[in-house]
């Protein structure tokens, strides 16, 4: 499964590069790339990596795709206990006030999560699961090439002991910080 | 007109809080939560404590293991009579079946209680069996009495040579309904949770179960998962096991997979764990369910066995 989805961001980003390269001059494109912060509500920090692309024929940059990676071993579970647990992101969300510094955003997201548990005696354990949440918030774009974006959200698909891993939770908080890396 | 309407729609929200913050459950008097005493622990203590039966233990009886027996959030010494019934017949086991601080007395005391509060009764036990020369103790939780145990083997309560053994069944450390993590914002507003039980079950857990006790487990599980991921460790001498169903419906799996990491022996060596394949919260206790099938009573047994052997070996 994790595999499947590395490959459609892949192919997605793909498809994204391929169609800047073959139509650059008629639309405008945004690429930004940055890290992401995320906390879940009575449980981890899980940090990592996060792509964002926007372009002029996504209903006028009001659209943006995303990519993410976050992971408990790039936060709770450095030199700790924590179970090392990943989370992989594709996500598409409307920003709202476009052409504003300040933008709320509505974000659907869908990925892969997997918990490492170890140990063969936890094999009969959910260690795995597709991911689907819901986020929302704010977003400010920098007069240079930061953004700064802020949300909260709820994960649909969380564990309740008869069945789906028991470490993903429902609710988590997200700060991303963006470098513009490419604009058009 | 619009910040009439803003303001007409925070007042309703708000009068709606209120109204939901002064619900009081409607308790009668078969339940636990009412004025009537129901767990016999409470006026019939010598036959639960073993250091309030045997007033001036022999020397055969201080080396004969004695099993402290603490029962979960919300409920009470019934929790652990299955196993008294089976030791008995068994003998060679002292039993003492602790009523955890703040349990089995009026819903206002179960309310107005921390989890402090809780493991007062096991502190107590403990030292009150010390105190009597009695050399071999022992220790069963099920459920939320694992966390108050951690947390005794973390503040030092429980210290070296203090227990053999101590036997975890279902411990919590993450919930298997997660909703839990919300108690302190939805909590207010809920007053309480109601449960369904069965007739048997009624006199012996709480029907009502305040958001104020839903706030204390929650931080105690809370911080027992913080505690495991720095790692706590068992006292010399004192080894631990923990039975834990595969499919529980209250205390999620994976909080055995958390004490496994982070509860280790003084060598660093690992904790012993039996994963059982069961759809039910501490299997240990089956008078008084539903539904108990045949696969359940083999599960019991197994556990049961386990337990007799390490505990008298």
């Amino acid at each position: 499964m994790m595999r499947k989805i590395l490959f459609f961001g892949l192919l997605l980003f793909a498809f994204i590069g391929l169609h800047a390269q073959a139509d650059s001059s008629a639309v405008n494109r945004e690429i930004k790339a940055g890290i992401r912060i995320q906390k879940t509500q009575k449980l981890y920090w899980e940090n990592g990596f996060t792509i964002d692309y926007t372009c002029s024929k996504l209903w006028d940059k009001r659209i943006h795709l995303g990519l993410s990676y976050v992971s408990s071993r790039l936060g709770s579970a450095i030199a700790s206990n924590a179970i090392k647990q990943d989370n992989y992101i594709f996500s598409a969300a409307y920003h709202f006030r476009r052409n504003k510094s300040f933008q709320p955003i509505a974000r659907l997201n869908a990925g892969y999560f997997y918990a490492d548990y170890e140990d063969p005696i936890f094999n009969e354990l959910d260690n795995s699961s597709l991911l689907v949440s819901i986020d929302a918030g704010v977003y400010y774009q920098f007069d240079f090439p930061l953004t700064i974006g802020l949300s909260a959200g709820y994960n649909l698909s969380s564990g309740n002991g008869e069945s789906g891993p028991g470490s993903l939770y429902p609710i988590f908080y997200q700060m991303s910080l963006f470098y513009t890396v490419f604009k058009q | 007109m619009k910040r009439i309407h803003l303001i007409i729609s925070i007042a309703l929200l708000l009068s709606l809080s209120f109204a939901a913050c002064n619900k009081t459950p409607d308790i009668t008097d078969d339940m636990l939560d009412g004025e009537k005493i129901f767990d016999p622990s409470l006026y019939d203590s010598a036959k639960y404590l073993v250091s309030v039966a045997i007033e001036n233990p022999t020397t055969a009886q201080i080396n004969t293991p004695v099993l402290i027996a603490a029962h979960g959030y919300s409920a009470t010494t019934y929790e652990w009579d299955d196993f008294r019934t089976y030791a008995d017949a068994k003998g060679g086991l002292l039993i003492s079946q602790v009523l955890l601080g703040g349990h089995g007395r009026t819903y206002d005391d179960f309310k107005n209680s921390s989890w402090k509060d809780w493991s007062i009764s096991i502190i107590d036990e403990y030292n009150a069996l010390r105190a009597k020369g009695y050399n071999n103790i022992n220790f069963v939780g099920s459920s939320t009495a694992c966390p108050l145990v951690i947390q005794l083997i973390k503040d030092g309560t429980i210290a070296k040579g203090g227990m053999q053994n101590i036997l975890m069944v279902d411990p919590i450390v993450v919930p298997s309904d997660k909703m839990l993590t919300l108690v302190g914002l939805i909590g207010p507003m809920l007053g309480y949770l109601e449960t369904n039980m069965t007739e048997e079950e009624e006199g012996h857990w709480y029907h009502f179960r305040p958001q104020e006790t839903l706030k204390e487990l929650m931080k105690l599980i809370d911080l027992t998962r913080k505690d495991l991921e720095n790692s706590v460790y068992l006292p010399t001498g004192t080894k631990v096991k923990v039975y834990k169903s595969i499919h529980d419906p209250t205390a999620d799996a994976v909080s055995a997979v958390m004490i496994f990491k982070g509860l280790k022996n003084r060598d660093n060596s690992k904790i012993d764990i039996l994963m059982l394949e069961s759809d039910k919260h501490v299997i240990t206790r089956l008078n008084g369910r539903e539904t108990v099938s045949n696969h359940d009573r083999e599960i019991q047994k197994q556990v049961f066995d386990d337990m007799y052997k390490i505990l008298t070996k």
